[in-house]
Formats: structure tokens, sequence, C-alpha cells
């Protein structure tokens, strides 16, 4: 089963292009969606997600369409939107029977298996009686995972998952999300080049409703290799070299600034070159 | 930096377009308001005295917001503008911006506050500026006075602006704190629970003042100052701050200034970050180490099966209603709803049924209703409330995503959504059946009736609660935002029945929840033949919300997409299969049950608006004014056959009258009208005629005789007239033909000429239909009018037989003697002949009677009653008594030879005496509870009964003729007999109360006079001055000539006058009569009591008391009297004071806890001069000294004609007019 996006677009009422003429053929298998804030990975999300109608296109996953047959999808559907809240004085396992509920497990000791299964998994079990209300922002963001793998979920998207996490937590998110099996769509959209690097074997980078690239991330990188080249220069020479060449990244470093370019050629002796990264992809895309 | 945080503030409020939306509602409002009351809109038009545009008058207007539901709304306005000045900076996380500025915590305080007091108040002028625009649109209405600007602005500073203040910085200084305005708009019901409960304590006059304070909107205190002011002192007088109203004004400000100053002191930036919580939550601290997770990968997770259709979707639908009752009945707001119902409910329960400062039992029928209207109210506000936040409750808290992407339907949400609410109605409902029980329990009465607690709470309540929640569910889904959705949801819950009959819309096809016409819960009858209707309305409604829901549906907001098309559009795919029959279903019951409904109102049943009305009323005198001096031959006899159909709710006559021509010229015209209501099935003479007019309108036939009636002769009139249920029911819920419990009168029946009580009576009416003035009555010069009694144009005194058939099982009774009873064809008739000649005026009763009998001399007593209803049978008994008794001695014979009480439903609460039968009300006397060991309840069931009997004298012996002040010798008589019985059995101390009721009754009546105040002798029929004026001048008279001398007067009179033909008596015989019995020092009294205004002013200057060496007390008495006369708009002219006045000094003494006062001291005194000084010894310590102590005379201010040893006495307004009352503030 694979997830086909063809020319879909979608503008809002302030007349913000949010997506234009996306395609996309997405088959099993972690998948990236990596862009600044702004760059439509939400509204692609959502419109997967059936939660908002594209002006144009179709989405199918496998034979459903998910524009209009909405509920077939999300009967296969696990979703970790950006920014979600819960009920307040629901406690954990209170919120994820309800859940279950809305997903349609209806079998009273089902229910109960698959929920304390994904409590264990989350590692949330021994808080399961505590109000959402008190849990720490990384407890809440694998709660959000627990919810989203309820019912063995075909396609799961996590939108932003990491956001805000301190390392420690992000690390065991990402722990939890490559246990995700192989046989599944799992779209993960990010701001965060780590995040992909970690866990997607394929990508593609968005910005201003457009996929600017598509591709493997090792295969991204092959392609720039000998091709992006550092100089440490001053800060007051910043301008100077954005005018010259193509600078992809400027990282202050101990009052210099660290300066990528990106050239078929050497540009200056002064350069030298570097092994590239998902970082000098993704700057380089999107600028 | 005040300034500038201020004008900050002003600018951000007027960029809003809300501030121009509610200072629009406040305009449009007042404007409409003042247009219908002008008259310039037209709805139905009534007489009226007052300006609507005085001081008073806008006062009152503006009260509108401040009162009831309307406070409510104006509450949630005052929240929406000022409460969150400060809040906000938090919503939108810009608090660190403006507390990290070097600004003080005055000018940020101050400055935001009276920046949204200032947008308040210019929102609210919207009021001030539609009421005047609104009169000067209607400057030349008859209503509308001259437009003083000082009118609209001074009850604005009276009552807006303060109250502004007070709710303003209550609710603003609550939100800063809590950050939240959850807590103001539960305050916002308190306060409104607060000002029902004072209005129910109000009810009761001891309690007036205090009521009066307890009041914030300051309602009460207005009211109190302002109720005894007569017409032309309200279209005059500015309002002063006097009294109640300026406490009430200062202690409600004072705490308003004390709010402030505490919420400023309070108020500091630092504390300000965290909210106060209410209701701490102990937060646990993270006591949770992180565990490596036990890696499962995913396809070893436990599989599960997903579905939605058949029993799953039951499932979900009731996990998702259990899931959402849960959370509702755990919430405060819930439980603090009920808590507050049931409190309410308890303090109403112990004030509401009070009649004279005496309970009802509280049987379940009437605790039940009143728990249960509690609850309603109560139940509705969480309706509203709820069903607006579980509607918004994901988005809200942000799981919208998360449940927008599951596949459970929205319907399936909604509707379990929706059941879980009204599964929480059902607790609070059950929450009222607890609290009917304990209100019972408190009150030592056991007799609970589940059944008729289910029947109301469940059967009734709940059933229209469930439709409420539909609609505010659907207007819910339609709006995106919340609030909007709250106001709408009120209106139509709260206000739409109110402004429907405000612009006379009253067919219950369009009015939300109507449920047919209803008959409340009575003991005798049950819930009547109105149940099935009830449903059959409700299914009409079901249907429609049905219809509704299923539309509305499409537009929740699911998902992210904004704006009504998109959502309807986004839903296109996400819905049940299932709708399509239930629309399909739901739209034919619609229909169907739509015009059946349509069908039984307007069409078998007529329906007329008053307009309507008002017009045929019209159209009526123009065709047939012209017969009205047509002489027409009077019955003299009456015989009629009464079929009762109590289980068909019908009845069918067949009788005939003879009519005799009374007049010295021969008749060859007959005039005959029936009743509107009923059919004619013939109509036939004794002698030769012809038909000239049968007018199905108006419902009158004339007859053309073929030989003129000579002098002297009479003919026969047969008539057969059904008076049957057309259709199913009517709109008009009719009660006098019931299952159990039936009570018609002779209305029903033919009645001879031209019937002026048909013409328009309200003369603004009439106007508009160029018809001239019509005067309430006959002046009492129209010897004319001396031709007829006030009751009836047709008959004087007639020969009266009938036989009366009910349903086997019931009794039924009229007027006579039973002469035979028999069944036939399962029918059980009753032959009832009278013995002697009585008034055209009889009634027909019917129902499941137990009779009670007694004897008194031959005189044989029978009260039919419901059985369960024996509590007072006793007390009436003893009363029909002691009224035979004292009425018999002092009066004349009784000219019957029974007296009988025939309890009916309480869909009408009076007693009204027919000859020897007295129909009576089960609601008030039946079920009083007469408190023996309370010195200030009064036995109201003896009282009533008293009266009644005092009806078979007076109206029964003596009636007056057809003109002005003929009910004083009907209703005042009877109250003169019925006190005196009273004072024999309960004595003198009992009559303080009674007279104070009356006393209050009257003033307040006068105040309110539509048209003009007449002296008794003159009255107009109105029911303040022959029923209160009358307790009172009689008392009065009976203190100065004695009670022998009046007695022997009205023996005189009625033997005079007794049972005399035309022309009848009036009441300038009536007081020629009693003048012969007053001596000549004593005669002023009878002109100031009987053909004049008369108003005192008495009251206490100075008091004190001193202790003598030998234990007595020297008392020294100072005070004033002022007298009056007025005229009939209440404009009084001072007149010199010469009275005999009583002055008395009392001990208070204890008697079973409450305070009594007792007479140390009682005598007559002259009051020659405005102000004079008595001294006086008495034995005991005296507590309490005053002149004319019980309100004897007619004294516009009674309460200063006391005044307590040791405190100040109120200084008296002893202005005859007051209008060039100077305006202090």
């Amino acid at each position: 089963m694979q997830l086909t996006i063809s020319n879909v677009s979608k503008t809002y009422a302030n007349g913000l292009k949010a997506l234009s003429d996306v395609n996309l053929t997405i088959a099993p298998g972690m998948f990236g969606l990596l862009g600044p804030n702004g760059a439509g990975k939400s509204t692609l999300m959502r419109t997967i997600a059936t939660l908002q109608d594209p002006d144009s296109g179709t989405i199918m996953l496998g034979d459903i369409n998910v524009v209009k047959q909405k509920e077939e999808l999300r009967k296969v559907l696990g979703y970790l939107p950006q920014d979600f809240g819960f009920y307040p004085k629901v406690n954990a396992e209170d919120m994820l029977h309800h859940f279950a509920v809305l997903k349609g497990i209806n079998n009273k000791q089902e229910r109960k298996d698959i929920c304390d299964a994904l409590l264990h998994q989350t590692n949330l079990y021994e808080a399961r009686k505590r109000n959402l209300s008190e849990y720490s922002g990384g407890m809440r963001q694998r709660f959000g995972i627990a919810q989203a793998l309820l019912g063995n979920p075909k396609l799961i998207i996590v939108d932003e998952p990491t956001a805000g996490l301190d390392p420690a937590e992000r690390n065991r998110f990402h722990n939890i999300l490559s246990d995700l099996g192989e046989n599944i769509i799992v779209i993960l959209s990010t701001h965060i080049v780590e995040d992909i690097k970690n866990l997607c074997p394929r990508m593609v980078i968005m910005n201003r409703g457009q996929v600017l690239l598509d591709g493997k991330p090792s295969d991204t990188i092959d392609q720039m290799r000998n091709m992006v080249w550092k100089l440490m220069i001053d800060k007051t020479e910043l301008n100077v070299y954005k005018d010259k060449y193509k600078v992809i990244s400027a990282k202050v470093i101990e009052g210099k600034v660290l300066i990528h370019v990106k050239s078929n050629a050497l540009p200056e002796a002064a350069f030298s070159v570097v092994e590239p990264d998902l970082e000098d992809v993704y700057f380089s895309n999107i600028l | 930096m005040f300034l500038e945080i201020f004008l900050f503030e002003l600018k951000y409020a007027l960029k809003k377009p809300s501030t121009y939306v509610f200072f629009s509602i406040y305009f449009a409002f007042y404007l409409f308001i003042s247009l219908a009351i002008s008259g310039v809109i037209p709805l139905g038009s009534s007489d009226s005295n007052t300006y609507m545009n005085s001081a008073v008058g806008n006062a009152g207007l503006y009260s509108f917001f401040n009162q009831n539901i309307l406070a409510l709304v104006h509450n949630m306005i005052i929240i929406a503008i000022m409460a969150t000045a400060i809040q906000r900076d938090f919503e939108f996380n810009s608090h660190a911006l403006f507390f990290t500025k070097p600004i003080t915590k005055f000018s940020y305080f101050f400055g935001r506050f009276f920046g949204v007091l200032t947008i308040a108040l210019f929102v609210f002028s919207g009021q001030l500026v539609g009421l005047l625009l609104g009169s000067v649109i209607g400057h030349n209405q008859p209503t509308v006075g001259p437009i003083h600007l000082y009118n609209y602005i001074q009850p604005f500073l009276y009552f807006v602006v303060p109250n502004t203040l007070l709710f303003g910085v209550t609710y603003f200084s609550l939100t800063t704190f809590l950050r939240n305005t959850t807590i103001a708009y539960l305050v916002t019901v308190i306060f409104f629970l607060f000002d029902l409960a004072s209005g129910s304590v109000l009810s009761d006059i001891e309690y007036e003042k205090l009521a009066a304070m307890l009041d914030p909107y300051g309602n009460k205190a207005f009211q109190h100052v302002t109720q005894y002011w007569t017409p032309s002192e309200q279209n005059e007088r500015m309002l002063s701050l006097t009294d109640v109203l300026l406490y009430n004004r200062l202690v409600w400000l004072g705490l308003a200034m004390g709010i402030m100053w505490f919420s400023y002191v309070r108020f500091n930036f630092s504390q300000f970050l965290k909210p106060v919580k209410v209701f701490s939550f102990r937060k646990k601290e993270e006591s949770y180490s992180p565990q490596t997770p036990a890696v499962q990968h995913l396809s070893e997770l436990p599989k599960v099966t997903i579905s939605s259709t058949g029993k799953a979707f039951w499932n979900q639908l009731l996990f998702i209603a259990r899931f959402e009752y849960k959370r509702i009945v755990k919430g405060y707001f819930f439980i603090i709803m009920i808590v507050l119902g049931a409190v309410l409910a308890y303090i109403t329960s112990s004030f509401n049924s009070l009649i004279f400062g005496t309970e009802v039992y509280p049987v379940t029928y009437n605790v039940a209703a009143q728990t249960g209207s509690m609850f309603q109210l109560m139940l509705s506000i969480l309706i509203i409330f709820y069903s607006g936040n579980l509607v918004f409750n994901e988005k809200q808290f942000k799981v919208d995503e998360l449940v927008g992407a599951s596949p459970i339907k929205s319907s399936t949400l909604v509707i379990g959504k929706y059941l879980g609410l009204l599964g929480s109605v059902a607790l609070g409902l059950f929450g009222a059946l607890i609290t009917g029980i304990l209100i019972q329990s408190i009150n030592g009465y056991y007799k609970f009736e589940l059944g008729q607690y289910f029947a109301s709470l469940y059967g009734r309540t709940f059933v229209s609660l469930s439709l409420l929640t539909a609609l505010c569910f659907a207007i819910q889904f339609i709006v995106s935002n919340k609030y909007v959705g709250f106001v709408i949801s009120f209106i139509i819950a709260f206000l739409s029945r109110i402004i429907f009959s405000q612009l006379q819309i009253d067919n219950p096809l369009y009015n939300f929840n109507s449920s047919g016409p209803m008959l409340q819960y009575s003991d005798m009858n049950g819930y009547g033949h109105t149940t099935p209707i009830f449903y059959f309305f409700k299914l009409y409604w079901l249907a429609a919300m049905v219809l509704v829901f299923v539309f509305a549906i499409r537009f929740y907001l699911r998902g992210k997409e904004k704006g009504l098309k998109a959502r309807f559009k986004f839903s296109k795919f996400d819905s049940h299969k299932q709708f399509r029959l239930a629309t399909i279903i739901s739209a034919v019951v619609f229909i169907g049950v739509g015009s059946t409904i349509y069908y039984n109102i307007k069409v078998a049943n007529k329906m007329f608006s008053n307009k309507e009305f008002e017009k045929l009323q019209a159209k009526f005198e123009q065709t047939y004014k012209h017969f009205q001096k047509t002489s027409q031959p009077r019955i003299v006899s009456s015989y009629v056959e009464v079929d009762l159909f109590p289980d068909k709710l019908g009845a069918k006559f067949k009788g005939f009258y003879y009519l005799k021509n009374k007049h010295k010229k021969a008749i060859d015209t007959l005039i005959i009208n029936y009743n509107n209501e009923t059919e004619v099935k013939s109509m036939q003479l004794s002698v030769a005629n012809k038909e000239i007019i049968n007018d199905k309108d108006f419902f009158v036939n004339v007859y053309k005789l073929a030989t003129p009636l000579q002098p002297g002769d009479s003919i026969k009139l047969d008539y057969t007239i059904d008076y049957l249920k057309k259709g199913w029911f009517s709109n008009s819920g009719k009660s006098d033909i019931v299952y159990n419990g039936t009570f018609i009168n002779n209305f029903l029946l033919p009645s001879i000429g031209y019937n002026e009580g048909f013409e328009l009576g309200e003369n603004e009416a009439r106007r508009k239909f160029k018809l001239n003035p019509k005067p309430r009555a006959a002046s009492i010069n129209d010897t004319a009018s001396y031709a007829n009694t006030y009751i009836s144009k047709d008959a004087d005194w007639i020969r009266f037989e009938c036989i009366v058939s009910t349903v086997p099982d019931q009794i039924a009774v009229a007027p006579g003697y039973l002469m035979k009873e028999y069944t036939k064809n399962n029918r059980r008739y009753f032959h009832y002949k009278m013995d002697s000649p009585i008034l055209n005026f009889y009634s027909f009763l019917s129902a499941r009677y137990e009779v009670k009998k007694d004897k008194y001399k031959d005189i044989n007593i029978e009260i039919y009653y419901n059985k369960g209803h024996e509590y007072n049978l006793d007390r009436m008994i003893n009363s029909i008594k002691k009224s035979l008794t004292y009425y018999e001695k002092a009066f004349s014979p009784y000219q019957h030879r029974q007296v009988r009480i025939l309890e009916f439903p309480r869909y009408a609460t009076f007693a009204q005496s027919f000859p020897n039968t007295i129909p009576f009300s089960e609601s008030i006397g039946f079920i009083a509870h007469v408190d023996e060991k309370d010195p200030l309840s009064i036995d109201y069931p003896f009282y009533i009964t008293a009266h009644e009997v005092g009806h078979q004298w007076w109206a029964h012996q003596v009636i007056g003729a057809d003109v002005q002040g003929s009910t004083l010798m009907s209703e005042s008589m009877a109250e003169y007999s019925s006190m005196m019985v009273m004072e024999k059995e309960y004595g003198k101390e009992a009559m303080h109360k009674f007279l104070k009721n009356a006393l209050n009754k009257y003033l307040i009546g006068r105040a309110t006079e539509s048209k003009k105040e007449l002296p008794i002798m003159l009255a107009e029929n109105q029911q303040y001055i022959h029923y209160n004026k009358g307790c009172l001048i009689m008392y009065a008279l009976k203190d100065y000539i004695g009670e022998d001398s009046v007695n022997s007067a009205l023996s005189r009179y009625i033997k005079q006058v007794g049972f005399q033909s035309a022309p009848y008596t009036t009441a300038k015989e009536f007081v020629a009569n009693m003048k012969l019995s007053t001596p000549d020092s004593m005669q002023y009294v009878i002109k100031d009591l009987f053909e004049d205004i008369t108003i005192y002013e008495n009251y206490v200057k100075e008091l004190k008391s001193v202790k003598l060496p030998d234990g007595k007390y020297k008392v020294t008495l100072t005070v004033g009297a002022a007298k009056f006369k007025a005229d009939s708009l209440g404009k009084s002219k001072a007149v010199a004071v010469n009275d005999w006045m009583d002055i008395g000094v009392f001990i208070s003494n204890d008697v079973n806890g409450k305070k009594v006062n007792k007479e140390l001291l009682l005598k007559k005194v002259k009051m020659d001069k405005p102000v004079k000084t008595f001294e006086f010894i008495v034995d005991k310590e005296p507590t309490s000294a005053g002149l004319d102590p019980y309100n004897k005379l007619i004294d516009r201010s009674p309460e200063n004609n006391r005044c307590k040893f040791g405190s100040m006495p109120t200084p008296p307004d002893l202005d005859a007019s007051s209008s060039n009352v100077s305006i202090t503030l």
C-alpha cells in the first residue's frame, strides 16, 4: 500500500497559498518531511489526516480516497498533531480508552489489552492514573504517540513531535518512532534536520508550499559532495561573501563566522572543502 | 501614565465592533419599548394615568435590565466589557510587556478599570438615548409627558451608574485574580438567585424593608419608596434619595468601593503572575523515574477489531455519553447549580405560598412544581452553558485534531455528548426530587407522592429540557463562537416567549417548546385531559428538533476548515445513512402533527390576537349599539336541564325562560345573545315571530314579534344549546369542564338585550376605532340605570329549577334544594329547585366529591370536597356557623335552608357566592396550613368562608343598581361582615395585620390606578377600593360610632331594600342611611370615609418614658397629624385636621417565639392641632407608642405611626403635592 498525493493545492481564505501542486508518492517506511516554519508541512499533514479538504488534487491511500472516504482513512490512521492538549481532570488511562472508543475499538477486553500495551510501550503505565495536565512535555508527547498507535494504523502522521523536548526525551521519542514497523507508512514532519537524519530512509524538503527535493538523505548528501566549502570570516565581511557566493549557512563561532558556500569549484583559495551533511542539503534547498 | 493607559483602553474598546453592537442592543431595546408603551407601535392598548417618561417611569424602564432574566444578560455584557481588562493581557501573553515597563500599579490598575467603566457607561447610555428618542417620536401620545432631560438622567445616575460600578468592579476583580471568567459568570447567577429570593421574601410585607436593602440593583428599594406614589406624584416628582433607597445605594456603592480598594491593594505585579486558585489542586511532584521502555515491535501489539456500525455504534454512543456525563457531574459548575437550585427552592418554598402570612400545606403538587421550576431554571442555564462547552470542548482543549482524525462519526460523537448532558440533567432533576422531599419533611409533611414527582419532573420538565438541549446544540453547531451561541440560546430559552407575547405572536407553532393548552396539576383533576396534548406538542417539537439537529450537524466544527460553507462541504461524506430516514420520518411527523395542531387551534377553534379581538369588539358596538335602548322583557323564571359530560369536556343545555314585559309599553323586538362558544340547536318563542337577524359572527339573534308583548304579559323562550369541545383542543386551555371538577355558570345560557359587556373597555383602544370614551360604570345619578342590578341586565329576582346530570361516579350540584336523585341510562341525575326568588346568577358543578355534613339550627351545612383535602373542613363549618349566628342577629334572617361549599380545581383562585352555593377554589382554603400557635397568621379559610356567607346577605338580599358605588353594598359589606366574625373569633390584635395588609393593598392599588381613583361611594368596580379601602373605612366607622350603631343601620337598610325590585338601591341611599345612625359630632367622618378620598399623614415626632418612683412609667408622646383630600389622580390638598384618633402605648411580649404587641393604653384623642404632646402613666415599661397605631385611618406612610422608645422617629413628608421637591443627591 502506498500513499499517493497528486496535484494537491490549497489556498487559505486570507490568500496564503499553503500548498501548490504537491505531488508525492510515499511507500511504507519512515518518511521525512523537512521544511522551515510556514513551509506548508502542517497543511499537508492535516490534509492527509482528513482535517482539511484540498482545493484541488487527490490523495489516495491504497484504494482509499482520502477526501471522499474520510472515515475509511481515519480507521487506518494514527495522527499526532503539532499542537494538542487534553481535557482537564481526566487521567491518561481514561483518556486513552476514550480515544480507543473514538477509534472504534469497541470490544472491552481488546480495548483494555491495547491500551495497557501502549501505555507500557510508551513507558507511561505507572503514570496512567495521573491527570494529563500534570504530565511533562515528553510524557505528553509519548502519550500522543500512544493514542496514534491505537487500532493498528497503516498510516501514521507525526507533526513536529520533538519540538521543545530536551535531548533525553527526544532520544526516547526517537526510540519509540524507530520501533514503528516497516510495513506501515510513517510520515514525520519536522524542521529539525537531526530527526530526519536519525530516522528517515527517505525524505522531502518543502518550502512555500512546494516540494523542493525528494530522495534518500544519503543520496542527497552524496550529490552535494565536493560542492560545499567553508571559511572563517569576520562578521563584517559576511555581506560581501553573501553577494559573491551562495552562502548556505553562517554560524557564529567564538566571535567569528563560519560560512558554508555551495559551489561546483573552489570559490577562493582560502576556502576548504567540507564533508556535506543533511543540514547543508536542507539549507541549500530552502534558500 | 494613568491617562495614557486609560486612553489606550478607550481606543482599544472603541475599535472593537462589539462595543457598538452592545450599544445598539440597548438602544434598540429601549427604543422599541418606549415606542410600544407610548403606542406608536400599536400593540394591545390599555389605559394609563401615568407618563412613561417621568423620572419614576424611566427608573422603572431602566430596571428592566436589573431584574429577572434580563439581569443575567445585562451582567454577561458587563462581564464581556469589563471583566477581562487585565486578564486579557495574560490571554494574549502580553503581560510581560506591560509589567516590565516602568508603570505604576496605580495607573495600570485604575487606568484599565476606569477605561472599561467608561466604555460600559457609554454602552449603557444606549438605554437613555433609546428612551429619549422613543419619547421624542411619541411626544404627542397621551402616555408621553413633557420631556425633561433630567427625568432620564436622574434615574441613570441613581441606578445604572452605581450598579455598573458595583458589578463591574466585582467581575473585574474576580477575573483579574482568578484569571478566568467562569467564576464571574457563576457570581452573576448567584446575584440572579439573590434577586429571585429577595423577590419572594418581599411578597410578605413584614419583610419589605429587608428585601429592599438586600437587592443589589436597588430596584426593590426604589419600589418600596415609590410604591404608594399616586399617579400625579409619579408624573411630577423627581426621585429623592431618602429612606431605604438612600441606604441601599450607600451600602452597595460602599461595597463596590470596598471591593475596588481591596483589589487594588492586593493586586501586585509579581503575585499576579500566578492565578489565585479557588479550588486548589494538590500538585504532585514528579516522582516518576523513566525506565527503558519494554521495546516491542509494533506488530507485537495486540490486534484489535475496529467497527462503528450496528452494535458498535450504540457502544460508542453510550461510552461517549458516560464519558461526558462524568465530566459534567464532577465539575463544580454542575454541583453549584444543583446546590443553588436546592437552596433557592427551599427559600422560596417558605414564602411563595403565603396568603395573609399563612402557609399552605406542602402538598406534593405545590412542592414539585415550585422545586421543579427552580431546578428547571438552573438546569436551563446549565444546558446553555454545557451545550456550548461540549461542542467547543475539543477546540478549547486542543483535542480537536486528535478527535477529528479518529474514525468516529461526528454525529455519533455529538449525540453522545448530547446524551451525556441529558444524563446530567436527569441527575439534576433527581436532585430536585430529593430537595422536594426534604422540604416536605422539614415542614412535617410526609405524604410524598413519588408518582407525581416523576410525572412532573421527568414526564414534563425533562422532556422540555431535552428539546431545549437539542436546540442549544444545534445553535452551537452553526455559530462558530460559543459565546454568540450562548446569547442566541439564551434568547430562545428565556426571552423568546416574552418577545413573542409582546409582539402578540401567540401561535404555539412558532413558539419554541410550546406545550399546548396546559392545565396546572390539581389534586382533583390531575393533569386532566391535557397530558396527551402535551406530548402531541412535544412530538411536534421533537420532529422539529430532529430536523434542525440533522441539518445543523453538518456545520459541526470538525477539523480545521473555517466558514459555514467550507464546513458544510467538509462534512459531505460524514453522516449516518439512517439520518436520511430520520429526516424523512421527522419531516412527515412535523408536517402531520403541525397541521393537526393548526387545524385544532385555528380552524376548529378560532384564535384571535388582542388586536383582532379589539377590532371585533369595536365592530360589534358599531353594529348593534342602537339596540341598547330597546326595551326588553325580563327573565322571571329559568328552568334548565343540563347534561354534563366531564369525560368529553362538554355539556348540553335544554331549558326555557319565562320573559315578562315589566315596562309600561308594548315590546315588539326581542334581542337574544348567546355565548360565542356555544352552538344554538334551537331557539323557540311561544308566540308568532319573525327572525330578522341571525348573526353568527356576533352571536346575536333578533326576533320581531307578530303581536307586540303587552305590559305585564309573558312569553316563553325554549332553547337547546350545545357546549361541546370543537376539534381535539383549542389554544386557550379552557378549564371549565374537566374530567373531575367541572364549574360552569349561566353565562353559557342565552341572555336578553344588547350585550354591553362585549364593548371595548379601554379608552385608549376605543380612540383608535373612533368610539366615544366609555365610563367604567354609569353615574350614580343616572336614574335610568337603576332599572338593573349590577349583576344582571336582563332579570330581577327569578324562580329557578334545574336537573343536572353527570357521569355515575360524580355528584352534580346547582343552587337549590335537592328534590330527587336518580340514575337513568348509566347517568346520574340531580333535580334541584329553589323555593325563594334568586338573582339570575347560578352555577353547575360536578366532581367526585366527598361530603361532610353539619347543621346549624334548621340550616343544613354541606361541604363537598376532594378526598384528602380534609384539613380545614372544621374551620369552614365553624365559620359558617359563626357567620350565620352573627349575620342573623346583626342584619336579617338567612333566606335559605342550606349553605354549601364546593371545592373546584385550582385553575382559578377565588371563592364565589351563588345562592346558598359557594364554589371555593382548591388552592385558597382547602390546603391552608393555619398555625394556631402563630399569633400573626390569619385563618383565611375561616375568613374567606365568612366573606362568602356574608354575600348571601350582601348581594343576594341587597343588590345595588348598575351604577357607580354599588359594590360598596356587596363586596365592602361582605368584608365588613367577615371582619366582625373574625374579630369575635380571634380578637382585636388579629385584626392589626389584616388591616395593615388592606392598607398596603389600597395604597398600591391607587398608585397603579389606570383611570381615576374615586371615593368608595362612587367606586367603579375597583377592587382596591371596594375590598381594601372598604375594610379600612368600615372598621374605622365601627370604631367611631360603635358596632351596634353600624349594625342597626345595616339591618334597617336591609329591611328597606332587601329583595326589592327596580329601581334598585345605590350607595347614596346606603350612606344616607348610615348617617341616620351617626351622631352629629361624627357626621364629618361619614363624609371623609365614603364621600371623599381622605388621606392622613400621622406620625410620632418625639417619645420618651421615665420610670417613676412607684415603679410606673411616665410616657411623653409628641405626635403630629396632617390630613389631605385627594383628587382622582392622587393630587392632594391639605385640609385642617380636627379629628378623633387612637393614641396607644404598647409592650412587646413573646408569644410562641413571635413578638406581639400588647396594649398598655389605648384611647381616643382629638387632634385639633397639627402637633400635640400627651403625657400618660402606664404600669409597665413600654416598648412602643404611636398615633393611630392600628392604622384604622388611611395613612400614606403607615409605618411611622408607631415608634419604639429609644429610636429616632423618621421625619414625615408633609407636602400636599410633592411636585416641587428639590433635587437632593
